[in-house]
């Protein structure tokens, strides 16, 4: 059994808003990781046009589902997820 | 919710119909609801949102309030007020000879069939394979994201039987929701983990769906260890045993979805009523 919280983080300022990076488009994080642990979702408060790529984030949801791989953070093409605990 | 002996809520073409949505003023709370969908897990509920559900489910006292939140609101039979939450939307798992039973007699036309939102948003991929009935389909027209590029969108309801076999043989487990109570809108093709609504029950115990009115029956004698039904499995209830060489059922994770059966060659798996086995009547 795993001990500690899993600290997932993406940086917004590489991958969805700001840099112009679709998450819909990427999506490689999502597929490669095994439970599942990110969502992408629509970012709150945010009620413009529902194909802007700026509305769109990829989040670590289901974190103590993470099986602590990394093979998130070496598939990441702009490297922006970092897992830690 | 009526289990077992007292009828099936599902096959009751009450919750279904128009009239439920006009009473409950339902047309808009939906489009309010699917035009932010992918917002819904990031909002709070009760100042608690979902980010790492499993560490609050694991505090004391803490984690038996939330799960306590969480299944108030998903079995809340009042009349829904927030679009944001996901009031009153519980579901079951349907073998496919009731879901062809909903099709056919009791979904609403127009039936349509849209990208799944659960596999869109935990693995970023578009698949048509939620089938949604009456205002729902006029509601997922309205909205482009959900209308499949390549599949067809409107269905009659012999294509939307035969759609929903062909996920169903795939190894897709059927699932009824009412969303939000009392109106029941979509039959989907589920596939765990991306499932938004097996998940939390699965991983974490909350009451998110209940299991089918079915659990699984069992004939060793004409199993051929062929193992086609353990790939199918979702739930981990079959396994092959080495030394019997044929596989065993446990009936204990078994969630009576039935699409074990369509992988058996020796039609060794079959459904029977989960009232009818005294340890797992009451296990919805």
């Amino acid at each position: 059994m795993q001990k500690g919280r899993n600290k997932i983080a993406v940086d917004y300022a590489k991958c969805g808003d700001g840099h112009g990076v679709d998450p819909r488009a990427c999506g490689i994080c999502l597929r490669i990781c095994v439970p599942a642990v990110f969502l992408l979702h629509q970012t709150l408060g945010v009620e413009d046009d529902p194909k802007d790529p700026r509305c769109w984030r990829v989040s670590p949801y289901w974190t103590d589902l993470c099986s602590r791989c990394l093979k998130c953070v070496e598939a990441c093409p702009e490297k922006a997820v970092t897992v830690s605990w | 919710m009526k289990h077992g002996a007292g009828g099936k809520w599902y096959l009751n073409a009450e919750h279904y119909s128009n009239e439920i949505v006009e009473k409950y003023r339902l047309k808009d709370f939906l489009m309010e609801q699917y035009r932010n969908f992918e917002q819904l897990p990031m909002r709070k509920v009760a100042g608690v949102d979902g980010t790492g559900l499993g560490y609050k489910l694991r505090m004391p006292l803490v984690g038996r309030l939330v799960k306590r939140l969480a299944e108030n609101m998903l079995h809340s039979t009042r009349p829904p007020t927030n679009p944001f939450k996901a009031e009153g939307h519980i579901g079951q798992v349907v073998p496919l000879e009731d879901a062809i039973a909903i099709l056919e007699a009791c979904a609403v036309e127009p039936i349509i069939e849209k990208n799944c939102m659960c596999r869109m948003m935990s693995r970023g991929i578009k698949e048509a394979c939620c089938i949604n009935f009456g205002v729902m389909s006029e509601i997922a027209k309205e909205l482009p994201r959900f209308v499949p590029e390549k599949d067809k969108f409107f269905l009659t309801r012999a294509q939307a039987v035969d759609r929903f076999k062909t996920h169903n043989t795939k190894g897709y487990i059927g699932t009824i929701w009412f969303g939000p109570f009392p109106y029941i809108n979509n039959l989907c093709s589920c596939a765990s983990p991306e499932c938004a609504g097996i998940r939390p029950r699965l991983d974490y115990g909350v009451k998110s769906i209940y299991k089918a009115e079915y659990i699984i029956d069992f004939n060793p004698d004409k199993c051929t260890g062929c193992k086609a039904c353990v790939a199918k499995c979702q739930f981990g209830a079959i396994e092959y045993s080495l030394s019997l060489k044929r596989v065993t059922v446990d009936m204990k994770k078994c969630w009576g979805c039935g699409v074990c059966r369509h992988g058996c060659k020796g039609k060794a798996l079959y459904l029977q009523p989960r009232e009818g086995v005294p340890a797992y009547k009451d296990d919805y």
